[in-house]
């Protein structure tokens, strides 16, 4: 659904991570792409395809859930639906009458570190949106009833994503709880109580503070004239004056860790147990990134990765196992999760996951895994490019995140110079015992009979407490 | 932690000087109205060809070269629809397992060997037809299509295999069981359709996979898995000389069994106000309570189909009228919607929201009030055109991928339309009048006949929906039984 908030263990989202370039046997079409800034600080990035006449336009403001007002978990994304109401020109709604009214869709995500606004439109509304966007990050106008009611459909959100699944409290719980300090800890969609908590006065403050042109990347990929789009970002996105203020940014460092810890969660429907550990691993900007995702795909991507066919396939002690190299601007998580195959038991799905983590440190990756996991970044790469969107995506994630738009070409020239001894370096180097966290996801219906139990015995405050 | 709430305030005391600043920016000169749209451009999909293979196998390629990918899926005709009513899941059961061993590749080689092409493969029933899918890039077609046709031609079907998988089918089902939004859909399914195909879950019962054997399920690749039942659709980056040449190499000495393939014909229910129910399923710890109401509606080979999916449209997506209703104006569901679901035989048309456990009955009385006006007023051309432009759109940029486009093509082909109709599709929604969406939807969704379906907390909308409605029927979850119309566990004699 529109809107969305991303959950941060999502494998997909991996894939997006890790960028693009030119292998040897098949050429990864390089994306020309054009970029300028704006005396108002706004950076413009453009990539002409005519395929079809349709156009995507993306606008990332770098401000994310880590920038979240203190008591107002959640608030960066619901100030992102909030967007989507009033401005000083446009009713609420109108963005839906601008894109979905003629053909076009549109949608938002809030991540920790950005919030992106994008649309597909038939090539010929250009204009229009480029205007419509402007008006927002400009001149945003919200009144109370309209606040209210969108505040309850992110609660709603709330509810579906964390609340009625199965597994939502245990993936929320891994956030929350594998950062000490970093404002990471916060997951982005808030809680009930402090969205409840936030006000109009609020959105107004946050909007002035973080959606102004030196903060933001508009992004348009598809059917135009450059010449033309150049004039029309002038005329409308050129007068919105810069604030001469500084920005504020998060500026804690979430320190090493120091010793393993153990929590235990409990959940009311839990069909299955569950069981992940997390590692702190350093910044998607780090030297060790590209290392660091090739251990995500070697052991989670597809039926022949290692975490499927060890506790899947030939132990069956998982219903399904994943990792995750959930590599973010300031810090990241490297996850490894199962969720426990009935009849066996969680400490069993433990042990075969730190079994395989174990083999990453012990020994090399053979040349054919390798190249293998290579060839799979690629393949989906090139799926990720098919579309408008999907291009401007992946020009986003570079320019915001990695800091260079150029990277949107060069990163994968750095996935594939990636060797054995690399991955079994940062599994060596992050994958210890000092550096993990480790949780246990369990019926609330066990909770009497787990105090026994020695893992979970000194764990089962709600709060979930080291060991 | 306590320096950084400290630092984060600051900046807000800062930030309330900025509020003013700009709004003088702002108070400059906007532009007041957005600027009208350009000339449009025409839009053209790629043209699908097609022949037949000397062995019944109908072969469909549709070209488009910019990214060098392409996506195989053949298509067999046949799927959960053919499950005997006490084996259901062994069609999808069969389907999947291909890739799990052939008679000369292990499981882990099948998957080993595509993913070292950076390709991927995959395979599952649906109702209708069952389903296997490679993809990859175009340079390494050819080993692609070695193990494809392999697994679909030569699957081993080992004991061992067939077991794993059960467990993890009823892994899932668990998991499943866990979602009151999957229950309910479920759970609709055997409202409907009752004890008629369609009316199962398409991967099984936690009693039904237990059952299946091997001989079921070699039983159903013998008789189904056959040349002159199959389609198979190449998209991408292939020339259709070469995709021919590829569908010949492979699958052109793929015997036609000399036996007939079975006639299959299903008479399922319609939904009329006698049989229509309205069902909570008690599920004390759900997050959320999830509604959904659903009917039989009409075969995708039905005359009516477009103003069906038009009038769909106007029910349905993000300015649809049930999101509309639910989400925009009251704030009551994250997002709420309707679908057309036409298949070979009656299909089923759903609308469904999720909700906070208090307003489950007036979700359910909103969902069904706005299904009951599209019968009962004309639509407005202003309010029609825009949903005709939204369900356009969808279509299009579901064609935008190798994948959206093979799977669009092979929809057509499998029921036996014109591969053209990806050409006509605008001018065949264009032509849908008001009128004729308005008796569509008296025909074909009445409220009168439409059940309704709410999972959750029953407690906390239970006395709301009594009031609606003079029957409720509640089944406690733990008494749900998905095998049989009734959806409830048999109480013991005694």
């Amino acid at each position: 659904m529109r809107r969305v908030f991303l959950m941060t263990v999502c494998a997909s989202l991996v894939v997006a991570w890790v960028a693009i370039g030119a292998v040897a046997q098949t050429k990864m079409p390089q994306m020309t792409f054009r970029e300028r800034t704006l005396a108002n600080g706004l950076r413009v990035l453009s990539v002409v395809d005519k395929s079809s006449p349709s156009v995507a336009i993306n606008v990332w403001y770098h401000v994310g859930s880590k920038d979240d007002p203190d008591q107002r978990s959640g608030f960066a994304h619901l100030f992102e639906h909030i967007m989507f109401k009033s401005t000083r020109n446009m009713k609420a709604e109108m963005m839906d009458r601008l894109t979905e009214d003629v053909g076009g869709n549109n949608n938002a995500f809030t991540e920790d570190d950005v919030t992106v606004y994008y649309e597909t439109i038939p090539s010929n509304y250009l204009e229009t949106l480029l205007w419509a966007e402007a008006e927002r990050l400009a001149s945003l106008t919200v009144d109370e009833s309209n606040f209210v009611s969108e505040r309850a459909v992110v609660q709603e959100e709330f509810r579906q994503s964390v609340q009625a699944p199965p597994y939502g409290k245990f993936f929320y719980a891994l956030q929350q709880k594998s950062f000490n300090s970093h404002p990471y800890k916060r997951p982005t969609i808030g809680s009930i109580e402090d969205l409840q908590a936030a006000t109009v006065e609020n959105v107004q403050k946050f909007h002035s503070t973080y959606y102004r042109p030196d903060n933001a990347t508009l992004i348009v990929v598809g059917d135009f004239d450059p010449k033309q789009l150049d004039a029309w970002v002038d005329k409308y996105f050129g007068p919105i004056a810069k604030p001469n203020l500084p920005l504020p940014r998060v500026g804690v460092k979430e320190a090493a860790r120091t010793g393993e810890k153990r929590f235990t969660e409990y959940g009311s429907n839990v069909p299955l147990p569950a069981v992940g550990i997390t590692y702190l691993v350093p910044s998607e900007k780090s030297e060790d990134a590209p290392a660091l995702n090739m251990a995500d795909i070697i052991l989670s991507q597809g039926r022949s990765s290692r975490l499927y066919q060890s506790l899947v396939y030939q132990q069956v002690v998982a219903q399904s196992a994943n990792a995750n190299a959930d590599l973010k601007e300031d810090a990241g998580l490297f996850y490894v999760t199962a969720i426990v195959a009935a009849g066996k038991k969680p400490e069993e799905a433990e042990s075969a996951l730190l079994a395989e983590v174990k083999k990453l440190q012990d020994t090399p990756v053979a040349a054919a895994e390798l190249e293998k996991a290579k060839n799979q970044i690629i393949a989906s790469q090139l799926r990720q490019r098919e579309t408008n969107l999907g291009k401007s995506q992946a020009l986003g994630d570079a320019a915001v995140l990695l800091g260079d738009p150029n990277r949107v070409n060069t990163e994968l020239e750095k996935l594939q110079a990636v060797t054995a001894a690399d991955v079994q370096r940062v599994a060596r180097k992050y994958f210890t015992a000092e550096n993990r966290y480790i949780f246990t996801y369990l019926a609330e219906s066990t909770r009497s009979s787990s105090a026994t139990n020695q893992s979970a015995g000194e764990s089962k405050q709600p709060k979930g407490q080291s060991k | 932690m306590k320096s950084l709430i400290n630092r984060v305030k600051a900046f807000w005391l800062l930030s309330l000087i900025t509020v003013s600043f700009c709004v003088c920016v702002v108070a400059q000169e906007p532009q007041a109205t957005p600027p009208p749209a350009g000339p449009p451009r025409t839009v053209q999909f790629p043209k699908p060809v097609e022949k037949t293979l000397s062995n019944g196998l109908r072969v469909v390629v549709v070209q488009r070269s910019e990214m060098p990918l392409v996506t195989a899926r053949l298509l067999i005709k046949s799927g959960g629809e053919v499950d005997p009513n006490d084996l259901a899941g062994v069609a999808d059961m069969t389907a999947a397992l291909l890739t799990r061993g052939t008679t000369t590749r292990s499981a882990t080689q099948v998957a080993e060997q595509i993913e070292a092409l950076g390709g991927f493969i995959n395979s599952s029933a649906g109702w209708d037809s069952s389903t296997i899918s490679v993809d990859v890039l175009s340079a390494r077609i050819q080993p692609a299509m070695e193990i494809f046709a392999d697994v679909v031609r030569n699957p081993a079907f080992k004991e061992e295999e067939i077991n794993r998988l059960r467990s993890q089918y009823l892994n899932n089902l668990k998991v499943s069981l866990g979602q009151p939004g999957a229950i309910a859909r479920f759970a609709a399914a055997r409202v409907i359709y009752r004890d008629a195909p369609y009316g199962h879950p398409l991967s099984g019962t936690p009693e039904s996979l237990p059952r299946i054997k091997r001989e079921d399920i070699a039983g159903i690749h013998s008789s189904f898995y056959r040349p002159d039942n199959a389609i198979l659709v190449i998209g991408g980056d292939m020339t259709p000389e070469n995709g021919f040449a590829l569908a010949q190499k492979y699958f052109g000495d793929w015997q036609k069994p000399t036996t007939e393939l079975p006639k299959m014909s299903i008479a399922t229910p319609v939904s009329d106000a006698g049989n229509r129910r309205v069902l909570v399923i008690d599920m004390p710890d759900a997050g959320q309570a999830a509604v959904l109401a659903a009917r039989t509606a009409i075969k995708r080979t039905s005359p009516d189909y477009f103003r069906g999916i038009v009038t769909n449209a106007v029910l349905s997506g993000y300015s649809g009228r049930l999101n509309w209703e639910i989400r925009v104006k009251r704030g009551l569901s994250y997002g709420a919607g309707s679908i057309l679901d036409a298949r070979r035989w009656a299909g089923a048309f759903a609308a469904t929201a999720q909700t906070k456990n208090e307003s489950g009955a007036e979700v359910a009385a909103l969902t069904l009030q706005e299904v009951s006006k599209m019968a009962q007023e004309s639509v407005a051309e202003t309010e029609l055109k825009p949903r005709k432009a939204s369900l356009i759109g969808g279509f299009a940029r579901s064609l935008e991928t190798n994948n959206g486009l093979v799977g669009q093509v092979a929809s057509l082909a499998l029921y036996g339309l014109s591969l053209d109709e990806i050409n006509k599709f605008v001018a065949n929604v264009e032509a849908v009048k008001p009128d004729e969406i308005k008796s569509f939807a008296a025909a074909n969704l009445n409220t009168d006949s439409t059940s309704l379906v709410v999972v959750g907390d029953a407690k906390k909308f239970l006395p709301a929906l009594q009031k609606q409605f003079s029957q409720v029927e509640v089944i406690p979850v733990a008494q749900l039984d998905l095998n049989s119309a009734s959806l409830r566990r048999a109480v013991s004699k005694n």
